[in-house]
C-alpha cells in the first residue's frame, strides 16, 4: 500500500488565474540561472519555484485564502513529485526534503480526522483533497502577499535579497 | 635686377588692368583667403614658365563684358631694372569671344629692352627671361606656401645648387683632363713593368688583386652608408618618440594596474553568492520558520498515535471478553481440559486406527468403537488445525483497517531530528551575507581605485599628443629602436675597421706594385706619371676646396639669418653634411642641437631653417652674379603667428633685398567688412599692397569677380 505522502505527491495543485500574470513576471522558464536572472527580476527557475514559495509565505503569515468559487483555476503540468531537479544539469538541487515538508505542513494545518481515515471511513483520495485544497489555500494567500508588495512598489523584485527578505524579515 | 612694375591684364580675377609697382626691398601684399593674391602668384608663375591652359587663364568678367566677335587680350607683364637699363617682358594671349564660346589665339612672348638713352629694342622674350632672371636663379625665386620652401628635398637639388653657385664648378673641366692624363701615365708603366718584369705572376696578382680589394673596398663603403643611414632613420624614431615615452611608460604602469584592479573585481565578484531565491529551496533555507508547523504536526501526530492507541486496546479488551467469554463455555460444558491439538503426534494416531489399538490406554480399540471413533477424531481436530483459517479471519472483526498513522509517525520523528539542520540555517545565512557584505565592500573600494586611476590614465593620454593605442606602441617600438640602434653601431664599428684593414691591404699591394713599377719601368715614365699624378690631386683637391669653401660660406649664412629669424627662440644648427657615395660628393641638410640630429623640430623652426638658407642663397647668388635677385613667397611663414611674421618681416626689411611677399597675416574681418589690423603699422616696408574683390560679389558666379588693388 502506498503512502498518503506517496499518493499526495502525484497530484497537481492549482492557483487562481488572477495571479497568473506572477507567474509570467516572475518566473523565467527555460533554466535562466543566475545574476542575469536577477536583473530581469526573474527570480524563479520555474513557475512551481514561485508556488512552493508562495505557499510557504502565506503558511508562515498565515494567510490561509482558499481560491473562491467564481474564480477559474489553472494549473501547471507538472506533478509535486517532479518538482525540484532530478538531473542536477544547470547545478540546481532536488526538492524531495521540501516536498515532505509541504506534506507535513499541510497535514498539520488541515483538520482532517486521521483515526476515521485508518479506520477506512473516510477514503484516502478525500484526505489528499483536503491536503490539496490547504496547499492551494495558503499559496493563494501568498500571491496575494506578493501581489500586494508589488502593487506599492513595481521595483521591489529587482533586488537580489526581495523575496528572501518578505519570508524571513525576522532572520537578517 | 628689380622688379619695378607687374602688369596683369583679364588675368581671372584681375579684369581690366591692375598694376603693381614695387620698390626696391620689401613689398608686402596682403589680402584675405580668395582675394587674389594666389591667382597673382599664378600670373608670375606664368610669365617665368609659361603653359598652355590658357581656359583656365581668362577672367570670366571680361568675357561676360565683352561682345561677341570682340577680342580682348590677356597678359601679364614685368618691367624690370638691371644694369640701369629698363626691361619688360609680356607673356600674353588673345581671346576672340563667340556667340556661344570663344577662342584663343595668339599666345606669344614679347621683351623689350630700353636702353640708357630711351631706345627701345624688341627682343625674343624667353631670351630677355634668361637674361633677367637665369633658370637657375628662377629655381630659388618663387615660392608657393610652406612646403615648397624645403626645397632640398629632391637629393640633387642641393648639389645643382652648389654647382650653379660654387666655383667648384669650373675645376671639373681640368678634374676630367687631370684624370684622363694620370690614367693614361699609370696605363703606360703598368705596360712596361708587365712586360719587362720578371716577376709576371706576382705582377699580374698584384693587379689583380688590387681590383678586388677596390672593389672589396667600395662594397664596405656601400654598406657603411647603408648602416649610417638606417642608424639615423632609428635615431629620428628615438628622437620623436622620447617625447612620448615617459608618457608611454605611465600608461603601461597604469595600465597594468588597471587589469590588475579590474581581475581582482572580477575575482570577488565571482565568489559573491546572491541567488538567494535560489538558496530557499536548493538549501531549503526556506524551512528556517518551518519549526513551528513542524511543532504542530508533531503534536498532532503525538495524539493521534496515542488516541489510537487507545482505541485499538479498548477495542481489544472488549473482543477479548468475547473471546474469553467463549472458551469458559466450552470448558463448563466439556468439564474437561483437553489436550491440546496434535498431542499425540500425527504418526501414532495413524499407527494407532491402523493397529485398532490404543497404545495411550494400552487397550484394543476396535473399529466403530466409541475409543477407536475418539482416535480418529482427533486426528481430524489436528489435520483441521493445518489448513488456513481464512474463513475464521475474515470473520474476526479488526478497529483499523489502515495504518497511515505509522508513516505520519516515521515522517514526524525524522523531522524531528533535522530540527538541529534548520536552527543551524539562520548562521548559515548570517554568515553569507556578511561574507557578500566583506566582498561587496572590497569592491567597492576597488572601484574607487579604479577611477582613480582611469583619471590619472586620462591625464596621461590628454596631456599625450597621440593616442592610446599609438603611445602604448610607443614604448614597444621604442625598446626595440633602442636594441636595433646598439646592433647598428656594432655593425657601423665592424664595417669601419673592416674597411680600415682593406684600405691598410690595398696600400700595401699598391706599395709592392710600384716597387716593381720602379724596376721594371723607364725611371722617364714613372716620373711623367707620378708628376701627372700629382697634377690630378691637386685639381681634385682644389676643386674640393672650392666646393667646400661654398658649403662652409652657405651653412655659416644660412645660421645667422636662422638665428635672426628666430631670435628669442631655440634655433639649433644648420649643418650641410658631405657624403662620399660612389664616389660622388654628397649633400644633406641636417638640424642639429649640441652636434645631435634634432629629428622632430616644428613647423615653424623648419620654415625658418628654409628661409634661412634661401635668404643665404640668395645672397650668395647675389654676391657670385654681383646683381641681386628678387624672390616671390605666396604665404610662406603659417606657421609663424602675426607677431613672429612680423618680426621676420622687419628682418626681410633689413637685408634691404627685393622681397614680394603675400601673406594673409594681418587682416581682420568683422561682420564681412574688413580692415587692416594696427599691428601692421608696425611692420616696416618698402611697399604694401591690399587685395580685395570689388563688392557685392556672387561667390557663385566668376563672372562678378574683380579683385581689386590698393597701396597702404
Amino acid at each position: 500500500m502506498d503512502s498518503l505522502f506517496n499518493r499526495w505527491k502525484t497530484k497537481i495543485p492549482n492557483y487562481s488565474s488572477e495571479f497568473k500574470f506572477l507567474f509570467d513576471r516572475l518566473s523565467s522558464k527555460g533554466g535562466t540561472e543566475g545574476a542575469k536572472k536577477i536583473s530581469l527580476g526573474k527570480h524563479f527557475s520555474t513557475n512551481y519555484e514561485l508556488y512552493i514559495y508562495a505557499f510557504f509565505l502565506g503558511l508562515y503569515e498565515e494567510e490561509y485564502s482558499p481560491i473562491p468559487k467564481d474564480k477559474k483555476k489553472l494549473k501547471f503540468s507538472h506533478h509535486i513529485q517532479h518538482w525540484g531537479s532530478k538531473s542536477n544539469k544547470i547545478g540546481r538541487k532536488d526538492f524531495s526534503r521540501i516536498q515532505e515538508y509541504i506534506f507535513t505542513a499541510l497535514v498539520a494545518k488541515t483538520d482532517i480526522n486521521l483515526i476515521d481515515l485508518d479506520k477506512g471511513i473516510i477514503s484516502e483520495k478525500e484526505v489528499i483533497q483536503e491536503l490539496l485544497l490547504t496547499l492551494e489555500a495558503y499559496t493563494n494567500g501568498g500571491l496575494m502577499l506578493i501581489k500586494e508588495k508589488l502593487e506599492d512598489n513595481p521595483n521591489y523584485y529587482l533586488q537580489p535579497t526581495s523575496f528572501l527578505d518578505m519570508i524571513m524579515v525576522n532572520i537578517r | 635686377m628689380i622688379i619695378r612694375k607687374i602688369v596683369i591684364k583679364n588675368f581671372l580675377c584681375y579684369f581690366g588692368t591692375k598694376t603693381f609697382e614695387f620698390e626696391n626691398g620689401l613689398n608686402v601684399i596682403l589680402g584675405d583667403n580668395g582675394e587674389g593674391k594666389t591667382k597673382f602668384f599664378e600670373a608670375i608663375y606664368w610669365l617665368f614658365n609659361g603653359g598652355k591652359n590658357f581656359a583656365s587663364m581668362v577672367s570670366a568678367k571680361a568675357l561676360k563684358e565683352t561682345n561677341p566677335d570682340d577680342k580682348f587680350d590677356v597678359s601679364v607683364l614685368m618691367e624690370v631694372e638691371q644694369y640701369a637699363s629698363i626691361k619688360s617682358i609680356q607673356r600674353s594671349f588673345t581671346v576672340l569671344k563667340t556667340e556661344k564660346d570663344y577662342n584663343i589665339s595668339n599666345s606669344r612672348i614679347i621683351g623689350v629692352e630700353e636702353t640708357k638713352d630711351g631706345e627701345r629694342i624688341r627682343m625674343d622674350g624667353e631670351k630677355l627671361l634668361d637674361i633677367v632672371l637665369p633658370p637657375e636663379i628662377r629655381k630659388y625665386s618663387l615660392f608657393k606656401g610652406e612646403s615648397e620652401l624645403n626645397i632640398f628635398n629632391n637629393k640633387d637639388a642641393l648639389n645643382i645648387l652648389v654647382n650653379s653657385f660654387s666655383s667648384a664648378k669650373h675645376y671639373d673641366k681640368y678634374l676630367a683632363q687631370g684624370a684622363s692624363l694620370k690614367k693614361k701615365a699609370e696605363a703606360a708603366v703598368d705596360k712596361e713593368s708587365r712586360h719587362n718584369s720578371k716577376k709576371q705572376t706576382q705582377y699580374k696578382n698584384l693587379e689583380n688583386e688590387i681590383v678586388r680589394l677596390h672593389k672589396g673596398r667600395e662594397k664596405i663603403q656601400e654598406l657603411l652608408n647603408i648602416s649610417e643611414s638606417e642608424r639615423q632613420t632609428l635615431e629620428m624614431h628615438i628622437e620623436e618618440s622620447e617625447r612620448y615615452v615617459d608618457n608611454a611608460e605611465s600608461l603601461e604602469t597604469i595600465n597594468n594596474r588597471i587589469k590588475d584592479i579590474n581581475s581582482k573585481i572580477r575575482q570577488e565578484e565571482s565568489v559573491i553568492k546572491e541567488n538567494y531565491t535560489t538558496y530557499l529551496f536548493d538549501d531549503n533555507w526556506i524551512l528556517t520558520n518551518f519549526e513551528n508547523v513542524h511543532r504542530t504536526f508533531a503534536e498532532k501526530i503525538k495524539k493521534l498515535q496515542s488516541d489510537r492507541r487507545k482505541l485499538q486496546s479498548d477495542f481489544d479488551r472488549e473482543e477479548g471478553i468475547k473471546a474469553g467469554k467463549e472458551k469458559l463455555k466450552k470448558e463448563i460444558i466439556e468439564g474437561l481440559t483437553p489436550l491440546p491439538v496434535g498431542v499425540p503426534a500425527k504418526a501414532y494416531m495413524e499407527e494407532m486406527l491402523d493397529a485398532e489399538y490404543c497404545t495411550v490406554c494400552n487397550r484394543p480399540a476396535k473399529k466403530g468403537t466409541p475409543s477407536y471413533n475418539y482416535i480418529q477424531k482427533r486426528l481430524k481436530e489436528y489435520l483441521d488445525s493445518l489448513t488456513p483459517k481464512i474463513k475464521e479471519q475474515q470473520e474476526k472483526k479488526v478497529l483499523f483497517k489502515h495504518d497511515y498513522t505509522r508513516m505520519l509517525f516515521k515522517l514526524s520523528s525524522t523531522h524531528e531530528d533535522t530540527l538541529a539542520t534548520l536552527r543551524e540555517k539562520k548562521s548559515e545565512i548570517k554568515e553569507i551575507f556578511e561574507f557578500n557584505a566583506t566582498r561587496k565592500e572590497a569592491i567597492k573600494k576597488l572601484k574607487e581605485r579604479l577611477q582613480l586611476e582611469i583619471k590619472d590614465r586620462e591625464k596621461i593620454i590628454g596631456s599625450s599628443s597621440i593616442g592610446e593605442n599609438k603611445l602604448a606602441n610607443i614604448l614597444k617600438n621604442y625598446s626595440s629602436w633602442q636594441r636595433d640602434i646598439n646592433s647598428t653601431n656594432n655593425n657601423l664599428r665592424n664595417l669601419e675597421s673592416d674597411l680600415k684593414q682593406i684600405s691598410k691591404e690595398l696600400e700595401a699591394k699598391i706599395k709592392q706594385k710600384e716597387e716593381i713599377d720602379i724596376d721594371a719601368a723607364s725611371s722617364f715614365l714613372i716620373e711623367t706619371r707620378n708628376i701627372l699624378r700629382n697634377i690630378e690631386v691637386i685639381f681634385r683637391d682644389t676643386k674640393e676646396v672650392k666646393y667646400d669653401e661654398f658649403i662652409t660660406q652657405l651653412e655659416k649664412k644660412s645660421n645667422l639669418m636662422f638665428q635672426k629669424i628666430n631670435a628669442d627662440d631655440f634655433t639649433g644648427k644648420i649643418v650641410f653634411k658631405k657624403r662620399n657615395i660612389g664616389g660622388k660628393s654628397n649633400i644633406t641638410i641636417e638640424l642639429q642641437e649640441n652636434g645631435k640630429i634634432f629629428y622632430s623640430p616644428n613647423q615653424s623652426l623648419v620654415t625658418s631653417m628654409h628661409m634661412g638658407i634661401l635668404f643665404a642663397i640668395s645672397e650668395l647668388a647675389s654676391e657670385l652674379k654681383e646683381e641681386s635677385f628678387p624672390m616671390i613667397f605666396d604665404a610662406p611663414t603659417s606657421s609663424f603667428g602675426e607677431t613672429k611674421t612680423k618680426d621676420f618681416l622687419n628682418l626681410v626689411y633689413q637685408t634691404g633685398k627685393q622681397r614680394i611677399i603675400l601673406f594673409y597675416d594681418f587682416i581682420s574681418k568683422e561682420n564681412d567688412v574688413q580692415s587692416i589690423k594696427p599691428e601692421f603699422e608696425e611692420v616696416k616696408r618698402h611697399k604694401a599692397f591690399w587685395l580685395k574683390r570689388q563688392r557685392p560679389f556672387d561667390k557663385n558666379d566668376l563672372s562678378t569677380i574683380n579683385t581689386e588693388i590698393s597701396s597702404i
